[in-house]
């Protein structure tokens, strides 16, 4: 049996379901938010969390010229190492007969079958290679992406010499999540890809019989990785160290983990925000909403309900709402969480994805919502339910309204009567007001806090490839060779300009803060890739000491005139104390420039280079690319266009998923709110409507009315709203901020406007939808009632 | 006022039914009536007699089931609903027991929401003027006693110099004195107006002041009387 209060509350609920479905809303999308960017988040990162662990990935990384494989057992004993693998690993062109370009291969020697202790490799299809065989495992993208089938043969050009390699297997690994080729700013695994050979094929080739060059170990837990790599360093120093490094610092980790890291920023930042605009706005909705309600109450407690029993009724009002919010936002959230995870995880090539669930940010996002909604309705009450029921039954005492502007009497004779209305209704209640205003402008806030990133990722790009690297390839040596080299490059064919460039591993430090970066040498004056300033204009290299990017010069506290120390972690080894002469813009990376001369003459190498970069004629690509096929000096060559349509694919995209799924939530939030807002007004203003009908005036006239007051809501609310958005953006691109992207804090004036037309959008529909209901007012029964 | 011309309303056979759930209510039951213009006419009647369906009919605010009802040359019963919107606009001043004044207007600018609209509208300091409102214009509803509300309503209605007056229960908030006050003014904007005027009352006494009184029942005009001498507003006392 079911209560007549009860009753009362589900008939109510049926009356004003498009209202209770906005609000239900509103609220489905803060939660969902919340959920999904944090499900997403926590999903993958366990599954990256038991990828390493059940392959091994090692916690520290060397590089080396030779050392003979007796050196293991050193390393071994150095105090809080649990395993130790060494390898041989060189990077070489490929010659793939689906593309012009070379593509590289970094070839990774594979101890036998079962005998792998670190980095250990998930073999996808196929099988290993046998030892003493030509036989090879291929990276599943670099597979995929040339259609390398089993028993494939791809031409590697190994030490010189071409060499047919048969792929007997594709294979993944914790350690080459993202693969990039040196140089290259993005990964693209058309143009490289690692392939497993049996060492005892690759070390032969490379004349690195009994010895190895690169080294991987596991540490014991606990143990500080820095105190280790210094004794890997001493150890190492005599063999050609370029200076071990911890995972943070390894090349496929740290893509993942500014990856990770954005989507964490964004899970931290975004819901939050939306959790709270969405809370607010509930409560604002339900407030007016349950006020509209005064003769009811009155009624009731009239009837002998306590005050109580009154808000507990509207109190189980709210509660079914909220309750449907709820369950939609995390049912959306959930579905729209395991979508993002799978695309991530298939985007990363994890081998398996693991999903988590946290209880906790369920209870967090339901109960955040609930509290608001109730918060609300019970505020609402409270004003109306300790009321006796006489003067609650009673209309409430008829406003007194104020002239605007008392001091110019009869100013508002200039205006329309109904233009008079309007303001004095939005001056009236200036609370309400204001709280629609915000309402409305967090509505604009969220979706300029969603959209901005697409422009500025524009602009990122923008930067980096139009105006800072404008070369259209580069090349990058095996090893660095005389300036003479630049001009045999200048006459292969379609290259217009080639400028060169030296590129050295080096760790700059300031106090305790260090970081590996490689430090670019470029020519004087270079055309091609150039060094903006903070103004974007280009910065000529000084003579003396380095430019550094201001990601780099944020993270060290370094600032122009500091000293800082440049530890070369290359070649001679040696450490310099080097001045900072300027501090340029860079997005990508943490970036170091010298003057190329000077650079030399650091290093005491005499004029070397790494590569060149090249400006191309677009015609003779071909001709180029089967030229550089058969050079063996050259180890890659990145292609610009390539860099910026994968800088699109990698970080866009992601970014872009997650940002729609945003968008449209933010667009669901400000709908929700308008409509709410329309629909409220109508309510409190209908009885005031149908009395202008009757005195003739048409429903067009009535409808701007009401919208009028709507429209002004709206645009006053934008200009607030573009602010609160734009503080919104800033606190994203903080926590965007990796080492590895900075995220530039860009909103186009397209932003503003794209917020702004989605939520003009969302009023002119609901407007629409009031439109209809001034239509049906019913004229006659104003003229019985009393209000 | 009596000019002996065409009549302002010819209703004939006019018959309203609503349906409410399963019962049909016959509201009115074939209708005969005429007003001449200029002419002042109380309507009398019980609740539920059909009166004020009568009058919202004839006043453009409702449709009739079936018959005929004429304002001049205007057909109001086949009428579309901007035809009856331009009917109410330009031709007839209403009046209600509630003043249904706009709140956060002032009386003056509660008058000039209907002068702005019409189409000969006298100026709205006049029409205030009229009912003995020319110091209290720049007050809000809420600063106003109910008698100056229904007086502000009365200027409302007959700013835009209408036709036509129609009037339901004007007096039915208000106490004796204040009532009295109100049928001055109403009297006074018939006669200087010219327009016709129709009020619903209750209250008997109210018939006194009329040219004739038109009696419902149940649906249809029971009688009608003739004053053979109108009484002025303070002669009368209820």
């Amino acid at each position: 049996m079911i209560r007549a209060l009860d009753r009362k509350m589900l008939r109510d609920l049926r009356r004003l379901w498009p209202q209770a479905l906005a609000i239900a809303l509103v609220m489905a999308a803060g939660v969902a938010t919340l959920v999904l960017g944090v499900g997403a988040y926590q999903s993958l990162s366990a599954t990256r969390e038991h990828y390493y662990q059940s392959n091994h990935f090692a916690d520290a990384f060397a590089s080396l010229t030779r050392a003979p494989l007796l050196l293991k057992r050193d390393i071994e004993a150095i105090n809080g190492v649990a395993a130790v693998e060494t390898r041989v690993e060189k990077v070489a062109l490929a010659d793939l007969p689906d593309m012009s370009e070379p593509a590289s291969v970094l070839l990774v020697s594979l101890p036998e079958t079962g005998r792998q202790v670190l980095n250990r490799v998930y073999l996808r299809s196929g099988r290993l290679p046998e030892p003493q065989t030509d036989e090879a495992v291929a990276s599943v993208g670099f597979a995929k992406a040339h259609g390398l089938a089993e028993g494939g043969v791809i031409r590697v050009l190994i030490n010189g010499r071409q060499r047919g390699i048969r792929i007997v297997g594709t294979a993944l690994s914790p350690e080459f999540i993202y693969t990039l080729g040196p140089g290259a700013l993005m990964p693209d695994e058309r143009r490289f890809g690692i392939v497993w050979l049996p060492d005892t094929v690759l070390a032969p080739a490379y004349n690195l019989d009994g010895a190895f060059n690169a080294l991987a170990v596991s540490l014991v837990r606990g143990v500080n990785p820095e105190t280790v790599i210094a004794s890997i360093d001493r150890l190492l120093d005599r063999y050609g160290g370029q200076g071990a490094y911890p995972r943070k610092d390894q090349q496929s980790h740290a893509f993942l983990d500014a990856e990770l890291q954005q989507l964490q920023a964004m899970s931290r930042i975004l819901p939050p925000i939306f959790l709270l605009v969405s809370a607010f706005l509930v409560n604002m909705t339900l407030s007016r909403l349950i006020s509209l309600e005064r003769e009811q109450i009155g009624l009731l407690k009239a009837m002998g309900y306590s005050s109580f029993a009154v808000v507990r009724h509207y109190g189980g009002f709210v509660t079914v709402i909220a309750l449907g919010g709820i369950v939609i936002g995390l049912g959306a959230g959930v579905w729209l969480g395991v979508g993002l995870a799978k695309l991530y995880a298939r985007f990363f090539s994890f081998p398996f994805l693991v999903f988590t669930r946290d209880p906790a940010v369920y209870g967090i996002a339901a109960g955040a919502t609930y509290a608001a909604a109730l918060f609300g309705a019970v505020n609402a009450v409270r004003e109306v339910a300790w009321l006796s029921p006489a003067v609650a039954m009673a209309p409430p005492a008829p406003q007194h309204y104020r002239k605007l502007l008392s001091f110019m009497p009869r100013l508002h004779l200039h205006f329309r009567q109904s233009t008079v209305m309007v303001t004095r209704h939005l001056t009236h209640w200036p609370f309400r007001t204001t709280t629609s205003i915000l309402g409305v402008a967090l509505s604009v806030a969220i979706l300029v806090g969603s959209l901005w990133s697409f422009g500025s990722i524009d602009h990122m790009i923008d930067i980096t490839f139009r105006r800072s690297d404008r070369q259209d390839a580069a090349i990058t040596f095996t090893e660095v060779r005389p300036q003479s080299a630049l001009y045999d490059v200048r006459r292969l064919p379609g290259v217009m300009r080639a400028e060169p460039f030296r590129a050295v591993a080096v760790k700059f430090s300031n106090g305790a803060v260090e970081r590996r970066v490689s430090l670019v040498g470029r020519e004087h004056g270079a055309g091609l890739a150039r060094v903006l300033d903070g103004d974007l204009r280009p910065v000529t290299l000084p003579e003396r000491g380095v430019v550094i990017s201001d990601s780099l010069a944020h993270l060290l506290r370094l600032r122009t005139g500091d000293m800082v120390t440049v530890s070369v972690l290359e070649g001679r080894r040696k450490t310099h104390l080097v001045p900072v002469s300027a501090i340029v813009t860079g997005f990508i990376g943490l970036t170091a420039y010298m003057d190329i001369e000077a650079m030399n003459r650091l290093l005491e190498e005499g004029p070397v280079i790494s590569g060149t970069y090249l400006a191309l004629d677009a015609s003779k690509h071909d001709e180029l690319f089967s030229t550089l096929k058969a050079t063996p000096a050259a180890s890659f060559i990145s292609l610009q266009y390539i860099a910026l349509q994968k800088f699109r694919e990698t970080l866009a995209q992601n970014v872009n998923i997650m940002i729609s799924v945003y968008a449209t939530l933010a667009a669901i939030i400000a709908f929700g709110v308008v409509y709410n807002f329309a629909r409220i007004s109508l309510s409190e203003q209908g009885r005031e409507m149908a009395s202008l009908r009757v005195l003739g005036f048409t429903k067009a006239e009535i409808s701007a009315l009401l919208l009028g007051e709507l429209a002004i809501v709206v645009l006053l609310a934008q200009p607030l709203g573009w602010g609160l958005g734009y503080v919104f953006a800033y606190v994203m691109t903080e926590g965007f901020r990796t080492e590895l992207y900075r995220v530039p804090l860009v909103v186009n004036r397209n932003v503003y406007a794209w917020a702004s037309l989605i939520v003009f959008a969302a009023t002119a529909i609901s407007g629409l939808i009031v439109r209809r209901r001034v239509d049906r007012l019913d004229m006659i029964e104003v003229l019985k009632t009393r209000e | 006022m009596d000019s002996g011309s065409a009549p302002v309303f010819r209703v004939s056979g006019l018959c309203k039914a609503y349906r409410t759930g399963e019962v049909e209510v016959h509201a009115l039951r074939g209708v005969d009536f005429a007003a001449k213009a200029g002419e002042f006419i109380v309507i009398l009647g019980p609740s539920g007699s059909g009166k004020s369906t009568f009058l919202n009919i004839i006043g453009g605010l409702d449709r009739a089931t079936s018959g005929e009802a004429r304002f001049r040359d205007h057909d109001l019963t086949g009428a579309s609903e901007g035809a009856l919107t331009r009917y109410r606009r330009d031709h007839v001043g209403f009046i209600f027991q509630f003043y249904n004044l706009v709140p956060s207007l002032t009386a003056l600018e509660n008058v000039r929401l209907v002068t702005e609209i019409a189409s000969r509208p006298m100026k709205p300091e006049a029409a205030l003027a009229l009912v003995g409102l020319e110091d209290r214009m720049d007050h809000f509803p809420a600063q106003l006693s109910g008698g100056e509300q229904q007086r502000v309503a009365i200027a409302r209605a007959i700013a835009k110099q209408p036709d036509v007056l129609l009037c339901d229960e004007p007096t039915g908030a208000l106490d004796s004195t204040t009532g009295i006050r109100v049928l001055e003014a109403l009297t006074r904007a018939n006669a200087e107006t010219g327009a016709t005027t129709l009020v619903i009352t209750h209250n008997a006494a109210i018939a006194e002041i009329a040219d004739r009184v038109v009696h419902f029942a149940n649906g249809t005009i029971a009688r009608e009387l003739k004053n053979a001498s109108r009484k002025q507003p303070s002669e009368v006392s209820w």
